[in-house]
């Protein structure tokens, strides 16, 4: 139990470490501070043993029969979710705050910027380990000031404007979640989450909203706890304040995109039995994952500038998470969201290096030479046809065939595979770039590349959900509350899997300097199609003018009530 | 022991004894804030002392702690100069007005209100300024206030239910009686706007917890109409001003309307309702001695927007102003949250709408108060501005009203409820269940 608790506090002493002290002794103060920084992350590791083991651990400081008199009721509660969720924060942050020691060496908000970071990841920590709804909502919103903190400096503009926006877009999703906990607590009576689930299950409430349109209570509450869920995972349409916090120093975007961010995706798997209950909100779920998904990626393409562009894959990739939720898949989120953090850690931190590197070398970064390359032998492209069409269609024939899985039935099952299918041979096309490597040997990475992203959907990501949701049942309910009209299904499936196999027949055609005779709208379409994209779909401009549109109203209102203001 | 009915007369006694000894003081600025300042500890001393044995009002007893609490932070963070000593006299006066109105029965309660409010109107009047002809709607309020407060003293109902109303509506700014409020935070001089955003919104809860349950459902309807028109009202006039103290007399405004919505839901005035009341009027209070400090600095008429780079020139102000803007644009973990949450999660609201609107209310505070800080810490430093940090007061003053924000956003509202008011569950009385 105490260990529950040392782990934010380390992290709380490392923020004081750092802050208090004797002028000259900073940088030995932030070297100190590097310790407990580590031992939380030890904590971490052995909260996650703890609980892996013995169960949920639970502390709370309140009465819970008179939870409405306090207006924060302090409490933890530690399940495999949050134990997951503290483990990665603190990895995360050992490396990023180590980094972060040498990367701001003397600059002169060196002592502020570090004891910030500290104080985030300690928010962070007790954000995920929150005993019921209003403490998590507490450390959500400090979350959301201690973002704008971060991504500003003092005196640059830019960057200025970039926080502001990021303080008032997260706060319109942060409304949106209050107004869930007031709506949770008038229906349902409680904001335990365990209560609360039991309760929302037990005694179905019809909301109705105008006469001829009524919604369920889960689906209501559980509608605005996900556009809560949508601020901090940069969903589609308020992603803005993401690539808008770009100036911020670049430790600040590892802990962004590896920690900060999947604070969405953490509250929709904390609330999955809520979730689980409304088929309506896992829908829009997907369809709004989905649009951030093909959005993102797809001004991602078209940026000039490294760190938006991977503000932009983030963006993508937290889309593609909340569409696996919509699809019931909630476990596969968290596994997704963790890769995804460790590796955009990574390069955040690399991008660091390569921005410093091009500052100094005039001819960096390389242009591509444009010397004749040998095209693909036959058996790489044999290869390379089999294991991206060929293997995956006798493994769809083995499972309905052989193993009986009734695919017709499981849209859940068929999703995973479609997942298997679609990234294995996304890597796998990735590798017709090694062109100049003998042909056995891209052809053998090509197959142990399929291998190996089988294995890893296959039994790390299905071990990993009974890890964190070790009750078959209940993932079987979330797949089956996401699951979609056949027709819909099927269509969808059939659709993407076209466009999929048409994209890279393009790509791989175009990159081999093939002709393709292409009507000539197409190519209109696609030069329409870049400069909105590379504007980020004007975006930023709509949002501007929303705020000028409301600005004039309001300076028209105060101009007609004459008096005051003048 | 001391009888117990004349508790609200020594707690009344207390500050309009020490303005009487502060008189002495009045040729020396500096001796006459300490004064005043010491009166006011007092006065917070014995409320300490005597709150548990007096009559416990059902907005519960943390509103006595407020007034001389506002009063101390008033006069500690006004600096000490010859134009502020009228002020500081009134500011005791005003609290020993203050303390007897809440703690006294009526119509000793009355009567005190009635004085506080013709106060109020006579100095409006003395500060009058043909370039703000608009206080005379300031001036009116509180003389219609003062009536009403008078008239419920004396008629029957349902006249002085009505009559009280009003005075609540003047007391509690909301639409359309709230010009007096803001004729009071922008018009009155030195130490006295800061402690009247604490004082009338307190007194005007203390009135309301007995007049909403006595008025028809008719009233209370078109109350939490006006309440909804004045947070939207309130929230948009507060985005269109660039003058500081315009700036957060229209945000609280807001603010209140968002407690006259929940007041005409529950029909009653709730130690909750007292929480949001009291850290409402205590964060504007610290906002407006924060501004104080620039005025100080920079002089009276001071542009904000000719001021930036406070953060690296002034970082204590900085920090202190930040905290201040956070519990004041209603961020956990301070008082406002607190109270606003309290109040969503214990009073039955009657429409979707209404809750949308007051969280719309609720988030803009975080645009115009954002805004106006941003603009003040942040930018370019100003190579032609003289940038000197708090002095001890003023960080003694502003530290104050941070800690205590932070307190009341952590303590339990239990802490200062009366005995037998519960919290329980009302999702039975949820008017849009079926």
């Amino acid at each position: 139990m105490t260990l529950v608790l040392i782990v934010p506090l380390l992290l709380l002493a490392a923020a004081c470490i750092v802050l208090f002290g004797r002028n000259g002794s900073e940088y030995a103060r932030m070297k100190l501070a590097a310790y407990p920084v580590g031992a939380a992350f030890l904590g971490a590791a052995a909260t996650l043993y703890v609980v892996t083991t013995g169960g949920p651990v639970t502390i709370q400081f309140y009465d819970l029969s008179s939870v409405a008199s306090f207006a924060i009721p302090i409490g933890f509660y530690v399940d495999r979710l949050s134990a997951v969720m503290m483990t990665l924060i603190t990895g995360v942050s050992v490396i990023i705050y180590n980094y972060s020691i040498v990367y701001m060496y003397q600059d002169r908000h060196a002592r502020r910027y570090l004891a910030m970071i500290c104080l985030t990841d300690f928010v962070l920590i007790c954000m995920v380990s929150s005993a019921n709804l209003m403490m998590l909502f507490l450390f959500w919103q400090v979350l959301s000031y201690l973002l704008y903190v971060l991504a500003h400096n003092h005196a640059h503009a830019g960057t200025l404007a970039g926080a502001f926006k990021t303080f008032t877009l997260l706060r319109i999703a942060d409304t949106a979640f209050l107004a869930g906990i007031a709506l949770a607590y008038q229906l349902y009576g409680t904001l335990e989450f365990q209560e609360l689930f039991i309760r929302a299950a037990d005694h179905p409430v019809i909301l109705s909203l105008w006469p001829g349109m009524d919604m369920s209570g889960t689906t209501a509450v559980s509608l605005l706890f996900f556009a809560g869920a949508m601020g901090k995972s940069a969903q589609f349409p308020i992603h803005l304040w993401l690539p808008g916090s770009l100036f911020a120093p670049t430790p600040v975007h590892a802990l962004l995109h590896a920690g900060i961010i999947n604070a969405g995706g953490f509250l929709i798997n904390r609330l999955a039995p809520l979730f689980g209950q409304s088929s309506t909100t896992l829908h829009i779920a997907f369809v709004i994952g989905t649009l951030t998904a093909i959005l993102g990626a797809s001004m991602m393409l078209a940026q000039n500038d490294i760190k938006k562009t991977l503000g932009f894959s983030t963006i993508g990739q937290m889309g593609y998470m909340i569409m696996e939720c919509g699809l019931g898949a909630f476990a596969l989120a968290v596994f997704h969201l963790i890769a995804h953090g460790l590796f955009k850690a990574t390069v955040f931190l690399n991008c660091g290096n390569v921005i410093h590197k091009a500052r100094q070398e005039p001819h960096f970064p390389h242009v591509d030479d444009h010397v004749e390359e040998p095209g693909l032998s036959r058996l790489t492209w044999l290869t390379g046809f089999v294991t991206t069409l060929f293997i995956p269609l006798l493994i769809l024939l083995i499972t309905h065939g052989v193993l009986r899985i009734p695919l017709l039935e499981s849209q859940g099952t068929v999703i995973f595979l479609f997942f298997i299918w679609i990234t294995s041979s996304q890597a796998i096309l990735t590798l017709t770039r090694l062109r100049q490597v003998a042909s056995w040997k891209v052809s053998a990475a090509m197959l142990m590349t399929l291998l190996f992203i089988v294995f890893v959907y296959l039994f790390a990501v299905e071990s990993f959900t009974e890890f964190l949701y070790p009750n078959p049942v209940e993932v079987a309910s979330y797949l089956r509350a996401a699951g979609l009209a056949d027709w819909l299904f099927d269509l969808m499936i059939v659709t993407a899997t076209i466009l999929t196999v048409v994209s890279w027949s393009y790509l791989y055609m175009t990159a081999h300097g093939m002709s393709l005779r292409m009507p000539a709208w197409i190519d209109g379409l696609r030069i329409r199609l870049y400069l909105p994209f590379m504007n980020r779909l004007y975006a930023d401009e709509i949002y501007a003018m929303t705020g000028q549109t409301i600005m004039r109203l309001a300076h028209q209102l105060d101009k007609r009530d004459r008096g005051w203001s003048r | 022991m001391m009888d117990t009915l004349l508790i609200p007369w020594v707690l009344a006694g207390i500050p309009l004894l020490g303005a009487l000894a502060s008189l002495p003081f009045m040729p020396d600025p500096e001796r006459l804030k300490w004064s005043s300042v010491a009166w006011a500890i007092i006065s917070l001393s014995m409320v300490a002392g005597f709150a548990r044995r007096i009559d416990m009002p059902p907005e519960g007893i943390l509103p006595l702690y407020l007034l001389p609490l506002a009063a101390t932070i008033s006069n500690l963070g006004q600096p000490a100069h010859e134009h502020s000593r009228p002020s500081r006299m009134l500011t005791l006066v005003f609290l020993g007005l203050g303390l007897s109105a809440v703690s006294s029965r009526p119509p000793v309660s009355l009567v005190s209100l009635t004085l506080l409010l013709m106060l109020i109107a006579g100095l409006l009047y003395r500060h009058h300024s043909a370039l703000w002809p608009r206080s005379w709607w300031g001036i009116g309020a509180y003389a219609l206030g003062a009536l009403c407060a008078a008239v419920s003293a004396g008629a029957d109902a349902p006249l002085s239910s009505i009559a009280s109303l009003i005075a609540c509506a003047v007391l509690i700014p909301l639409v359309p009686f709230h010009d007096g409020h803001l004729a009071a935070l922008t018009r009155l001089p030195g130490s006295l706007p800061s402690f009247i955003v604490v004082l009338l919104p307190i007194l005007g809860l203390h009135q309301l917890g007995a007049a909403m349950p006595t008025v028809p459902d008719s009233v209370a309807w078109t109350v939490s109409i006006f309440a909804l028109v004045g947070a939207s009202y309130g929230a948009l006039k507060a985005l269109a001003q660039s003058r500081v103290r315009l700036l957060l007399a229209y945000g609280s405004l807001s603010f209140f309307s968002i407690l006259w919505w929940f007041a005409a839901a529950s029909r009653t005035a709730t130690p909750r309702s007292a929480l949001l009341v009291g850290t409402v009027g205590l964060a504007t209070s610290g906002l407006m001695v924060a501004w104080q400090v620039i005025r100080t600095r920079y002089g009276d008429d001071v542009d904000p927007q000719a001021i930036s780079g406070l953060a690296s020139g002034m970082p204590q102000y900085a920090v202190l102003l930040s905290l201040l803007a956070l519990a004041a644009m209603g961020l956990p973990p301070f008082g406002v949250f607190a109270g606003f949450m309290g109040l969503l999660l214990s009073a039955p609201f009657p429409s979707l709408a209404g809750l949308f609107i007051t969280l719309l209310a609720w988030l803009a505070a975080s645009w115009y108060i954002m805004q106006m800080v941003q603009r003040l810490l942040f930018g370019v430093r100003r190579a032609e501005l003289r940038y000197t940090d708090l002095l001890h007061a003023e960080f003694a003053s502003l530290l104050i009203v941070v800690l205590v924000l932070l307190a009341l956003g952590l303590a339990p509202t239990t802490l200062f409820a009366s005995k037998g008011i519960s919290s329980g569950v009302i999702g039975e009385s949820f008017t849009w269940n079926r």
